[in-house]
């Protein structure tokens, strides 16, 4: 026992050691600037206080919060409705021999740069797009599809889809066949196996799907400023903008500090379900 | 029996993904018709050209840049897969005591916002002294793609079976037979979807990377991002589905493979796909380069690679070229130490930062001879008195650029990007200094106000406004006017001159109340290594022919004095590069504004908020 402790504490250390020197003291560090002011040139003075804080919770910054908090909510459950079928098909009903060729085109679009996928949605989008040109062509009225709400969505559906594939992918597919078998035998239908066996059984995959979607969301910029138009701040957009325009690190730190609070406190709401998942 | 009753979902589902595939490729659809499109402009097509894959190949930017993604890719993939299935497998093999807190430790970083995770990386580094380079770029690399691994690797071991392995043992098989046989084949999708996710994020990634990139480790990202502002996209197009196709075509070798077809099956599309991953690497060159070395760090689009060619013959030296895209990367970069540039070329306002933190070098005036070719309008400014630090490179201003078939008539002031006329056609620079000074001039304010009550006012001005504003742009603004979305904008005057070539009906007007100009200046950092090489690079580019070239090359307006009468007429007479002195008079510097930098980020917030 002693030894297995040991064998997989060497498994554990490198990447936990790694992850304390380039992740947590960098953190560390950040937090010690969170504390701090802004000089004159944009530098860090050191010192102990929480204006920065008292700053970040002023209504101005709230309100913009809880709008990245929606958007991230409303990413999430879009990505795991549209994600969630498509999973489906490709663990189960897809032809055995083309799965995992099915998968990695699932992935493929994002080994090129997001931001020139972006500009294309633009092509498509944009007045005289190549969306609107369709609709004239087949005699209908041109619609809006750039620089608004929708727009902001498509862009943030389109970039998190494949992290929530992915890891549902991973669990419908090690699902086991004789339990649909056994509970099909036992007379349930289609819907009720599915709310059954199915979804319990594939939830740890909806928890890290929807970890993986719901988190890089509440930080997001880029789809708001190219599709949204930057007509609407988000939070990602104001970290951002504190660090590379008013390079006001103390504050961005603690805005960031922030936002982990908010994300830590969503997933001990979500703590029950979670642990569930993670307990199958 | 269960299969019958699944068929109509089947369909039905099969439907679905089919369109969901469609959603995911119909931009890549997009972008390859556009690298083979002979127009540059990303709207019209106007027939088949393979112009634009030459260009990239010729690029040496694109390609080292190219080379470096694939490096970095390929060296972080492996690092942080194996780490994390190495993790994974310790909490499969053993409950350890602290197990929740533990597993959070490894899942946290995915909460951190890139940008946070990019500036405490940099604070880091700087902190351990470090040089900013690939080894930096790497370990960040690592640092926040391993959380994505672990999550998706664990997620499959959290019901794997250990009585299989445990089988395994008691035939007879060691640990690391177990592991071979019986682990990994079993873990091996998981895997695989996690060194997916991962190199697709590393090769993507533009944050994190250009906050720690170093001399020489410019990845295509960067390099993406610096080369969207200087319209050259069809190239980047170009490069972006050879990359798809190369990678395309491995994952066609492997199915095949996986199928059971013979190698020599598969062999086709492995060499081609390997050719086109390769080529980068044969055409970039590589290897340490002897003789003297510049580091160049300068805007994207400042700079022609025949200019560069020939500096290198003239000296015998190599130049690493790395651009940026925004003052505030280069601040970062200089701020931080170690950044290893003999040469940046920061603007006015930038330059007085710099300057008041002793980031830069006295310049040697001696080592300077083509110094007073230079127009002394340029000279002697408040951001640096009497050029002791610096040389001006290119100026330019801010103004309106409209597109004069669709405006009623033509703007003159300001007030036309706040006329209702116009709703829904207006672009705005999406730039909290330009946009607010844009407000104050028009109220006949100086764009470097910090008077409450102006700034109060000019607030109320650009929230009256929002509703008319199609959308706040400031890289690739020009696009958007020649694309027809909007009619008139905000710009600056450098792309809207290269956007005119493509449309005449493209103008560009400095409002009669005043605007911006910004001069962008060449210095020497305090750690450049080879100052001499340095005063060097920059006396060549104060050389009249030389600065004529640039000038004629990158459109943006010269300081140089010598240089005019070598340049062409229609560039001499375009008052979008040389407006007329009347306009230039009432032209104002941005300044660094210090504690009121505050204050300007607040009011942008507030108007983005509304």
């Amino acid at each position: 026992m002693r030894h297995a402790r040991r064998h997989a504490l060497g498994l554990l250390l490198p990447s936990l050691g790694l992850l304390l020197v380039l992740f947590y003291l960098p953190q560390l560090l950040m937090l010690a600037v969170s504390l701090g002011r802004r000089t004159a040139y944009g530098g860090v003075e050191r010192s102990y206080s929480l204006a920065n804080y008292l700053r970040a919770l002023e209504p101005l910054y709230l309100a913009i919060l809880w709008r990245s908090v929606v958007l991230a909510a409303v990413t999430t459950l879009v990505c795991l409705l549209v994600a969630y079928p498509v999973a489906y098909w490709l663990a189960r009903r897809a032809p055995a021999r083309y799965r995992s060729a099915l998968l990695a085109l699932v992935i493929l679009p994002f080994w090129t740069s997001f931001l020139v996928r972006m500009y294309a949605w633009i092509v498509l989008l944009r007045s005289e797009g190549i969306v609107n040109l369709t609709l004239g062509a087949l005699g209908l009225p041109p619609l809006e599809l750039l620089y608004n709400d929708f727009a902001v969505l498509l862009g943030q559906l389109y970039g998190e889809l494949p992290f929530m594939i992915v890891p549902l992918y991973v669990s419908l597919e090690k699902l086991d066949p004789s339990l649909l078998e056994a509970a099909a035998d036992l007379g349930a239908d289609a819907r009720r196996r599915f709310a059954s066996v199915v979804l319990p059984q594939t939830l740890p995959g909806i928890a890290a799907g929807c970890v993986l979607v719901f988190i890089p969301s509440l930080g997001c910029y880029l789809a708001p400023d190219l599709l949204g138009g930057g007509k609407t701040a988000y939070v990602g957009n104001l970290i951002q903008a504190q660090f590379a325009v008013a390079r006001d690190m103390p504050f961005g730190a603690a805005l960031s500090f922030v936002l982990s609070l908010v994300v830590a406190a969503l997933l001990l709401l979500f703590r029950r379900p979670l642990a569930k998942a993670q307990a199958l | 029996m269960a299969g019958r009753t699944g068929v109509g979902a089947g369909r039905g589902l099969g439907l679905l993904t089919a369109l969901v595939y469609a959603f995911l490729y119909a931009p890549i659809l997009v972008l390859t018709a556009l690298s083979f499109n002979a127009s540059r402009l990303s709207g019209a097509w106007e027939g088949f050209t393979l112009d634009w894959y030459l260009r990239a190949a010729a690029n040496p930017a694109i390609l080292a840049s190219l080379r470096n993604s694939l490096l970095v890719g390929a060296v972080v993939t492996a690092l942080a897969t194996a780490l994390a299935t190495a993790a994974a497998l310790a909490f499969h093999r053993h409950r350890f005591r602290r197990q929740a807190a533990l597993e959070t430790l490894l899942t946290l970083p995915t909460v951190a916002p890139e940008i946070v995770l990019a500036a405490s990386l940099l604070l880091l580094f700087a902190a351990l002294g470090l040089r900013l380079g690939f080894a930096t770029v790497i370990l960040s690399h690592v640092a926040f793609t391993l959380s994505y691994a672990f999550v998706v690797v664990r997620a499959r071991i959290a019901g794997f079976d250990r009585s299989l392995e445990e089988a395994a043992m008691d035939l007879g098989a060691g640990p690391l037979r177990t592991f071979l046989m019986v682990t990994l084949p079993a873990l091996l999708p998981a895997v695989a979807a996690a060194a997916l996710l991962v190199f697709a994020l590393s090769i993507d990634d533009y944050v994190v990377t250009s906050f720690v990139a170093g001399v020489g480790a410019t990845t295509l990202p960067l390099q993406i991002y610096s080369m969207v502002k200087s319209g050259v996209s069809p190239e980047i197009n170009a490069v972006s589905t050879l990359l798809l196709a190369a990678t395309g075509l491995l994952l066609l070798a492997a199915f095949l493979l996986e199928q059971g077809r013979s190698w020599r099956a598969a062999a086709l599309p492995i060499g081609l796909g390997l050719a086109v991953l390769g080529a980068p690497f044969v055409l970039a060159g590589g290897g340490a380069p002897t003789g003297r070395v510049l580091n160049l760090y300068i805007w994207s689009g400042y700079i022609a690679p025949e200019t560069i060619a020939k500096f290198e013959a003239r000296h015998a030296a190599k130049v690493n070229l790395d651009l940026y895209d925004s003052n505030e990367a280069l601040l970062a970069k200089l701020q931080a130490g170690n950044a290893g540039y003999d040469i940046v070329c920061p603007s006015d306002y930038s330059l007085q930062v710099l300057r008041a933190q002793g980031l830069l070098r006295r310049l040697d005036r001696a080592a300077l001879p083509h110094f007073g070719n230079l127009d002394p309008a340029f000279l002697d400014r408040s951001y640096d008195p009497g050029n002791a630090h610096s040389v001006p490179y290119f100026w330019g201003t801010s103004g309106i650029a409209y597109h004069a078939g669709r405006v009623a008539e033509p703007p003159a002031s300001w007030g036309a990007l706040f006329d209702p006329r116009y709703r829904g056609r207006i672009l705005m620079l999406d730039d909290a200094r330009e946009a607010i000074g844009a407000a104050l001039k028009w109220r006949g304010h100086s764009l470097n106000s910090t008077d409450p009550r102006q700034l109060a006012a000019a607030r109320e001005d650009l929230l009256r406004q929002k509703p008319l504003v199609r959308t706040y742009n400031s890289s690739n603004f020009e696009d958007v006017l020649l694309s027809g979305d909007v009619w008139l904008e905000q710009a600056w005057n450098g792309q809207i001159a290269k956007a005119m070539e493509l449309d005449a009906e493209i103008r560009y007007v400095l409002p009669r109340e005043g605007s911006t100009l910004f001069i962008d200046n060449l210095a020497i950092p305090r750690d450049a290594r080879d100052v001499a090489l340095a005063h060097a690079f920059i006396d060549f580019t104060l050389e009249a022919e030389i600065a004529a070239e640039i000038c004629r090359s990158m459109k943006y307006s010269s300081p140089n004095r010598a240089a005019l009468p070598l340049l062409p007429a229609e560039l001499r007479g375009n008052p979008a590069v040389f407006p007329p002195p009347e306009a230039m008079a009432r032209l104002e510097l941005i300044q660094d504004l210090g504690d009121a930098t505050i204050a300007y980020d607040r009011l942008w917030t507030e108007v983005k908020a509304r």
